[in-house]
């Protein structure tokens, strides 16, 4: 349990991180309604300059299959010079350490992990990647699958617009995502991280003697600006094996705090921005309280053990207490990055860490977690029209039966590439090659495996060990479909809205209180109701044992 | 103002869309960042390496091993195996021992580790020592204890 005190930073440090998304999101709303700006004299030409030289049209604009197309293009085209990056750093430059290039199947994994937001990671960077591998692949793909996320979630909004026509042009939303959004806000915040402590620079090690006259090597490299991206893009990749629970990732319980906040900023601004692209601000409410009851939930569920204050896997300077409240936040905003060894987390606090993956919209990965939520609301609002007999509407759109199936298939993929591949792990031998049993434990590891793939997450309990063929491709398919074939069922859903609008108001008030309960308590039945099976024989199974043996 | 294309999809700008997002991603942000590190706080960019008689002798953030028994101890396990603290009661544990092997009191080895004591401001953060900043505060506090190390 925790006390009153720590109750109160928890709300403290939420509600700073609400307040400032809100403030920010006029700002985002208006990059993607083009919207002059003051930023327009210094941007401007450097934007001209990129449409010129990548022949991009900027009054061009795509419907949702042109849109989608474009992000996926792009994003496999990013994913193939990352690969060429990784499998040949050996002969690249930037290399102090001299590392060899990666395995193709790791390299593979890596790339798509990126590249799809999830930050799967089967090495430790440390020891794997050159200086420039951790620049050009890494902080590179960090920085595009955020941009191709926001990119997407924008799409999905101007689709449910009243008198929207298209779905916008994919590539100007990309660049002005870098230009407006991204550098200036991962340049002050990897700023922040300097002052605080975090490496920056191109030198891969130090070598000392220390006080008792032992050799100690110090890894360091450009950390800082992985860190700012690795937050604010959801993306959660280390720069370290052990990521933020290195001390060069996160080196105080202050920049511990900042993470937190870091990785909420964008998917709760997005929010407030669907309400402004629509021009009814009152519908972000059900996604930002529907996000927030559930997150609130998911949180007390990981406080209900008794949390030491350091234990075995737990970082001295964050304690029990932050360790806990950073890993049900880094699952619910699906970044996935840890500061702990996830091992040494409750049963319970591993069940909040699913409940975050599984219904990722609480607020879930930016750009993302919005379509996931205006899915839930779909269901929701098709269930209440089904028991209140009137015809379903959102936004003043009638819900059809298409729509709702479109929206059943986006949901039940999730289920379907977690539990498959899981039984196939254990059916083919591949958990048991790497030494993981079939016990609770084993099995949770292995059920979180695919499902921080399949979410799109990236925290993991095999980390290194999990760098085998099987489990590198097997992720891999995992992570891909993952994201773009929830991106495409979404848009498509979104793009099918345009020009259908009845503009009739008769319909259910979303904006209303009571509709955030139903809301609530649809995704919460839903997602028992799919994957209660699964946990119960992982972290509740290990829950109970414990708690027969006295935890 | 914009009209739908309902041509094929342009293929064109792909590729050079990939390269500049890879100039700007991966190379120009983190060189801009490394360059403004450097320039304005080169001591937290290189890793908070701590200089003790003119010599590097380890870094503020990274444990270092510490085994003889007048100095404190890191920890032995942590998620990141490098943990560069200890909690204030893994500190007062540890005063017994050093006490006896130095002949400080432990009165005085108490205050200098409430003195080194950080990691609270308002109502965040529960109190911890760094342990390389604490075993250098006793080198320089008590100079003959520990003479073999503050004669360089």
């Amino acid at each position: 349990m925790i006390d009153a005190i720590q109750a109160f930073a928890v709300i403290f440090i939420l509600g700073v991180t609400i307040f400032v998304a809100r403030l920010l999101a006029p700002y985002i709303t208006r990059v993607y309604s083009r919207v002059p700006s003051r930023l327009d004299k210094l941007l401007n030409p450097v934007e001209k300059f990129i449409y010129k030289i990548c022949g991009i049209d900027p009054n061009h604009s795509m419907g949702w299959k042109q849109y989608f197309l474009a992000g996926l293009l792009l994003n496999v085209a990013q994913m193939v010079i990352a690969f060429l990056i990784l499998v040949f750093q050996g002969k690249l430059p930037l290399n102090p350490m001299g590392f060899p290039g990666l395995n193709w199947d790791l390299a593979l994994n890596t790339v798509i992990s990126f590249a799809t937001n999830t930050n799967l990671q089967h090495y430790n960077g440390e020891a794997t990647l050159s200086i420039l591998s951790q620049m050009t692949a890494i902080q590179f793909l960090q920085w595009t699958s955020a941009a191709t996320g926001i990119c997407m979630g924008i799409a999905f909004v101007r689709g449910f617009i009243v008198d929207s026509k298209n779905m916008g042009n994919f590539h100007v939303d990309f660049v002005r995502t870098i230009t407006r959004i991204l550098l200036p806000l991962c340049l002050i915040a990897s700023l922040v991280f300097v002052v605080m402590g975090v490496p920056q620079t191109l030198s891969a090690s130090t070598t000392l003697t220390t006080l008792q006259g032992t050799t100690q090597t110090i890894l360091t490299g450009p950390v800082a600006s992985l860190d700012s991206i690795m937050q604010l893009g959801t993306n959660g990749g280390g720069f370290y094996g052990a990521n933020a629970a290195y001390p060069f990732m996160n080196p105080s319980p202050y920049s511990n705090i900042f993470m937190i906040s870091l990785m909420l900023l964008l998917p709760t601004a997005l929010i407030f921005v669907f309400g402004e692209l629509l021009g009814k601000k009152r519908e972000a409410r059900p996604l930002l309280w529907g996000a927030y009851i559930i997150f609130g939930i998911a949180l007390a569920l990981a406080f209900i053990p008794n949390i030491p204050l350091v234990a075995q896997g737990i970082e001295t300077r964050f304690g029990g207490f932050m360790s806990n409240f950073y890993t049900v936040t880094t699952t619910a905003a699906t970044t996935g990055s840890v500061n702990t060894a996830l091992s040494a987390m409750h049963p319970l606090t591993i069940t909040s860490g699913f409940l975050g993956m599984f219904i990722q919209s609480i607020p879930g990965g930016k750009g993302i977690g919005l379509m996931y939520m205006v899915m839930y609301i779909i269901i929701t609002v098709f269930i209440v029209g089904l028991m209140s007999g009137r015809t379903p509407e959102y936004l003043g759109i009638k819900i059809t039966g298409r729509d709702v199936k479109l929206v059943m298939v986006a949901f039940l993929i999730h289920p379907i590439i977690i539990l498959i591949p899981t039984i196939i792990a254990y059916a083919s031998g591949a958990a048991a090659a790497i030494g993981v049993g079939g016990t609770s434990v084993g099995y949770t590891q292995i059920l979180y495996e695919f499902t921080t793939s399949a979410a799109n997450n990236g925290s993991d309990f095999l980390g290194a060990s999990g760098n085998t063929p099987f489990f590198n491709i097997a992720t891999a398919i995992v992570m891909f479909i993952g994201r773009y074939a929830s991106i495409a069922i979404l848009l498509a859903l979104a793009g099918s809205m345009i020009g259908r609008k009845s503009g009739g108001t008769t319909g259910l008030k979303t904006e209303s209180p009571v509709f955030t309960i139903v809301l609530v308590a649809s995704i919460i039945i839903l997602v028992v109701l799919a994957f209660f099976p699964f946990l119960a024989l992982g972290p509740i199974s290990s829950f109970f044992r414990g708690l027969m043996n006295g935890f | 103002m914009t009209t739908e294309n309902k041509e094929k999809y342009n293929f064109k700008p792909i590729l050079g869309l990939a390269i500049v997002s890879l100039l700007i991603c991966g190379l120009f942000f983190p060189l801009i960042v490394t360059g403004i590190a450097q320039v304005f706080f080169p001591y937290q960019a290189n890793g908070e390496i701590v200089q003790f008689n003119g010599k590097p002798i380890g870094s503020n953030l990274i444990a270092q091993t510490f085994t003889m028994p007048i100095f404190f101890h890191p920890r032995n396990d942590s998620a990141s195996g490098v943990d560069p603290d200890i909690t204030l009661q893994d500190a007062y544990s540890q005063i017994p021992a050093i006490s006896n092997a130095t002949g400080i009191p432990v009165d005085s080895l108490t205050s200098i580790v409430n003195q080194n004591q950080e990691g609270t401001w308002w109502i965040f953060g529960s109190p911890y020592v760094n342990v390389l900043k604490i075993n250098i505060g006793l080198i320089k506090q008590y100079s003959t204890v520990y003479s073999e190390f503050s004669i360089s």
